[in-house]
């Protein structure tokens, strides 16, 4: 980035501001007397925990909700924005977390989709034109294209080009990532460079500082609703930005207690299953973290799904502390000392219409001091213990009554973690432990995680976050395309790992 | 301006009960638009509303018996509700409680010809029994076709109850058919008569309802089977298990909750349930099993699980509202010039109204709820995403 450039954006005149912000929700200040200026031909990153107000501040800048104090100023002129449709015509686009494509539909039809011009339609010149975008800024998607064959990165692109395709000069972007492979989100940030140096202004909303310090330009942090600093990259530091959004220092890297290595609590060997389990082979043993890096998709799902008993292998053994527990349903195998952390915890690890309660419950509903024999609840014991899980683990919620949907990630994933650990299991099953949370709450479960270790439990972490696996792991194996394709000491470079997570099987055998 | 304050609404109610004054509220509010929509399609009709619905009132409260009436026609209806919501709650839609409740009927008319020598109780004991038997045996088969093949259990039983009226059809002109006609007499196809002990005694005269009321034991067993269902739901473990299963089917499986075992009881429970549906007009009104019985009861269940939320309690409400609008037929038949397919369509809009205001409710609820727990918790950014969807359309 030359120096030029940058003084010539800084002496720009931004072309949007937003001015004493405030938006308040009942018993709530989202956004408190919040300023923000955003220039073109930059990218700005707006960065903060869940919930500080981030993407709060971006749907009033989208026209989503209407703020209670403050203005809006685009290209110098004071602007009511009332609804998206005005945010385009200002030329402000946002692409949402949550993707909203037609999936029968070409690439074609979904970006002209709302901004068709006329009842008549010019496929043709459609066609073109969304071409043309594509071509412009490096977007690899095929107008043609129906949505539904797309990956999720592609369909992304989608909606990156329906906003451009409406001409905005400003693109918001809800925790891009959060959805990407790594290799994705490199793409996408090749994109973002492109349309940044044709002078297009880009809002990135994340709270993954990696990524942040590599793209922005210009990083605003935001906590409790309130700005607590500007900054750039070149000024900053990881641990700094984490603690101007926690509030407090965070340590990225954890001390791992030195402890001796156990017996063997899980041997899988030759694990053969539909999909993507081509024959795989590992040890866990007691006070040992094992991690398992690879890129998403390579066969981390089924194996943790196999292990649990959710998926049944077409062949190959499972031993857990020796007993053979292929076949075994997921029941036999937890009660058999194994806990799970699920990659999706709103898709497998919580009901999010139960209450807390009813949630610490999962799995558990067997257990003598839960329910009798006749099959009765014993409600009282119950809510004892959730009571106690929830403070155990630092669940922020308002009473253990209340319906899991009410908590935010990091704290869903706490009662997750809260119940698979008060098993004392002698395995545990961490799959994406940390996905979609942010730095606090990283730490956290971190922490209980090597903690793990010095109870006397095998950890089989699995991982597509490197810094994760490095962080926690006495041993590190990669996986691709179901297969295990190295084994690594927790200190191998990071590109040595590269080489078995894109499948070489030139192992560095550490024996 | 002094920043963070997080000012909370100063409110002591607890949440429980919010969100029943709001439950109910929205129910009220259903209730009235249906009654107003009503209106108009009297006034088309030429009628005074006011008139009109004063019949229904004054016809269906008119003393001891009319009451009694309504709950006695509220009384089988229960009974569908009630299995229709058991399986609900683990998420299936049972929609053969018509047919199990066929099947019921004949297993215990057949009950009740067979063991004719059983004394008092015993016997009526022992036909009730057998028809929670025809029910559960008649709903184990989608349940167990549903867990092993994965046949959607809204397709079997629809066919399944296509053939519970053949099998009644067999059985009232086979096995069942009546061997004492009175002679000289052309008699419809039915069972013989029973043994008054196989009988439900009548209830009713113990409040001077008349006998024509027809209101008998049947009724308080329902109210128990419908505090025995909540009891099941909140309280017991496969109650916990079927609304995990219900509600989030992955995590009940990763959980360990073994998903085709709840759903094959929740449909043996829904199935003993349905199966007393038919008691009350084979044994409280008619002492036999008849060509022209009742049917539709089990699609009522439906409408009437939907109108009470799928809440046993509520059910119960919700079953005697339907039944004092169905009572309500012969008062527009005897006072009005509204035909009685009025009270149908009356059915339908306040279904289609608490549907819609219901949810409506929910989504508020839902949303002040999260709120809430955001306020409490220090979390600023309350918008759940499928507020935004709602918002954004």
């Amino acid at each position: 980035m030359s120096d030029q450039r940058e003084a010539g954006r800084a002496s720009a005149p931004p072309f949007v501001v937003m001015e004493h912000i405030t938006k308040r929700f009942p018993g709530v200040v989202a956004n408190d007397d919040v300023s923000l200026e955003v220039r073109a031909g930059e990218v700005h990153a707006l960065i903060g925990e869940n919930g500080a107000g981030k993407s709060t501040l971006m749907r009033v800048l989208y026209g989503m909700y209407p703020a209670d104090e403050g203005r809006i100023m685009v290209n110098g002129e004071d602007v009511k924005i009332s609804s998206p449709r005005v945010a385009i015509q200002h030329g402000i686009g946002m692409v949402h977390q949550h993707f909203v494509l037609v999936d029968p539909f070409t690439v074609t039809e979904n970006v002209i989709l709302g901004d068709e011009g006329g009842s008549v339609l010019d496929m043709d010149a459609a066609h073109e034109k969304v071409a043309a975008l594509a071509k412009t800024y490096g977007f690899h998607v095929l107008p043609s294209a129906i949505v539904e064959d797309l990956s999720v990165g592609e369909e992304q692109r989608v909606e990156i080009l329906k906003a451009l395709y409406r001409g905005v000069d400003l693109l918001i972007l809800d925790e891009p990532t959060a959805v990407l492979t790594p290799l994705e989100a490199r793409d996408l940030f090749e994109n973002l460079r492109r349309l940044r140096d044709d002078g297009k202004a880009i809002v990135f909303i994340s709270h993954k500082l990696d990524e942040v310090l590599e793209i922005a330009d210009r990083i605003t942090v935001l906590r409790r609703g309130q700005i607590v600093g500007e900054t750039r990259p070149a000024e900053t530091s990881k641990a700094k930005l984490a603690e101007m959004m926690v509030g407090r220092p965070v340590l990225f890297r954890l001390d791992k207690p030195e402890v001796e290595i156990g017996e063997r609590v899980l041997e899988v060997d030759g694990l053969l299953g539909e999909g993507k389990l081509n024959g795989i082979s590992l040890q866990v043993r007691a006070r040992e973290i094992l991690g398992i890096a690879g890129v998403e998709g390579n066969g981390q799902r089924e194996l943790a799904e196999a292990l649990i008993g959710l998926r049944q292998p077409a062949a190959g053994t499972i031993r857990l502390a020796g007993h053979d527990i292929a076949g075994w349903s997921v029941a036999e195998i937890r009660n058999a000392g194994v806990a799970y952390i699920p990659e999706d915890r709103q898709e497998q690890g919580l009901v999010l219409n139960m209450t807390l309660w009813e949630n610490s419950l999962l799995g558990r509903a067997d257990d003598r001091p839960f329910s009798g024999r006749t099959g009765f609840l014993f409600i009282q014991k119950i809510k004892d213990m959730a009571r106690k899980l929830v403070k155990a683990f630092d669940v922020r919620a308002r009473s253990i009554n209340v319906n899991a949907s009410t908590l935010s990630g990091g704290n869903q994933q706490k009662l997750v973690l809260a119940r698979e650990l008060d098993t004392s299991p002698k395995l545990l099953i961490a799959s994406q432990p940390t996905r979609g949370l942010d730095v606090g709450a990283i730490e956290f479960v971190w922490r209980q995680i090597l903690h793990q270790k010095e109870e006397g439990r095998g950890v089989l972490l699995i991982s597509a976050e490197l810094d994760e696996i490095y962080a926690l792991s006495d041993r590190i194996l990669t996986i691709y395309e179901g297969r295990i394709t190295g084994e690594y000491p927790p200190d191998a470079l990071p590109e040595e790992l590269g080489i078995g997570m894109l499948g070489a099987t030139e192992t560095a055998e550490a024996s | 301006m002094s920043a963070a304050a997080t000012s909370l609404p100063s409110r002591s109610r607890p949440p429980w009960l919010d969100a029943f004054v709001g439950q109910g509220l929205a129910l009220l509010f259903a209730f009235a638009i249906a009654v107003a929509v009503g209106s108009l399609i009297i006034i088309l009709y030429g009628e005074n509303p006011l008139t009109v619905y004063g019949a229904m009132l004054s016809f269906g409260f008119r003393d001891a018996t009319s009451l009694g009436n309504i709950l006695s026609i509220a009384t089988p209806l229960i009974f569908a509700a009630l299995a229709v919501s058991v399986c609900f709650k683990g998420g299936l839609f049972n929609i053969g409680v018509e047919g199990q409740f066929l099947v019921g009927m004949v297993t215990a008319s057949w009950a009740a010809l067979a063991f004719d020598f059983l004394p008092g109780l015993t016997h009526m004991i022992v036909v009730l029994v057998f028809a929670c038997i025809g029910g559960m045996v008649y709903a184990a088969v989608p349940g167990i076709l549903k867990v092993t093949t994965g046949a959607h259990e809204v397709v079997t039983t629809i066919m399944m109850n296509q053939i519970a009226i053949s099998i009644v059809k067999f059985a009232l002109d086979g096995p069942l058919r009546f061997t004492k006609a009175p002679p000289g007499q052309n008699v419809d196809l039915r069972t013989d008569i029973f043994e008054s002990s196989a009988l439900v005694p009548d209830l009713g005269h113990l409040f001077g309802v008349e006998s024509s009321a027809h209101l008998s034991w049947l009724f308080p067993i329902a109210i128990v089977a419908s505090v025995f269902v909540w009891f099941l739901i909140k309280r017991m473990r496969l109650g916990y298990e079927a609304r995990a299963v219900g509600s989030s089917a992955g995590s009940a499986r990763a959980g360990g909750i073994s998903i085709g075992s709840v759903q094959i009881k929740l449909f043996l429970i829904s199935g003993a349930l349905a199966g007393l549906v038919g008691m009350q007009q084979v044994l409280a009104e008619r002492g036999a099993l008849v060509q022209n019985y009742e049917a539709q009861l089990g699609f009522t269940g439906i409408a009437v699980a939907f109108l009470g939320q799928n809440n046993p309690i509520g059910i119960v409400f919700a079953a005697i509202l339907w039944a004092f609008l169905s009572r309500g037929e012969t008062a527009l038949q005897i006072e009005t010039d509204v035909p009685r397919e009025f009270v149908i369509i009356l059915q339908g809009i306040l279904i289609f109204c608490v549907v819609v205001v219901y949810q409506i409710a929910k989504r508020r609820l839902a949303r002040r709820e999260l709120q809430r727990a955001g306020a409490e918790v220090g979390l600023r950014d309350t918008a759940a995403p499928s507020d935004l969807a709602l918002e954004e359309g």
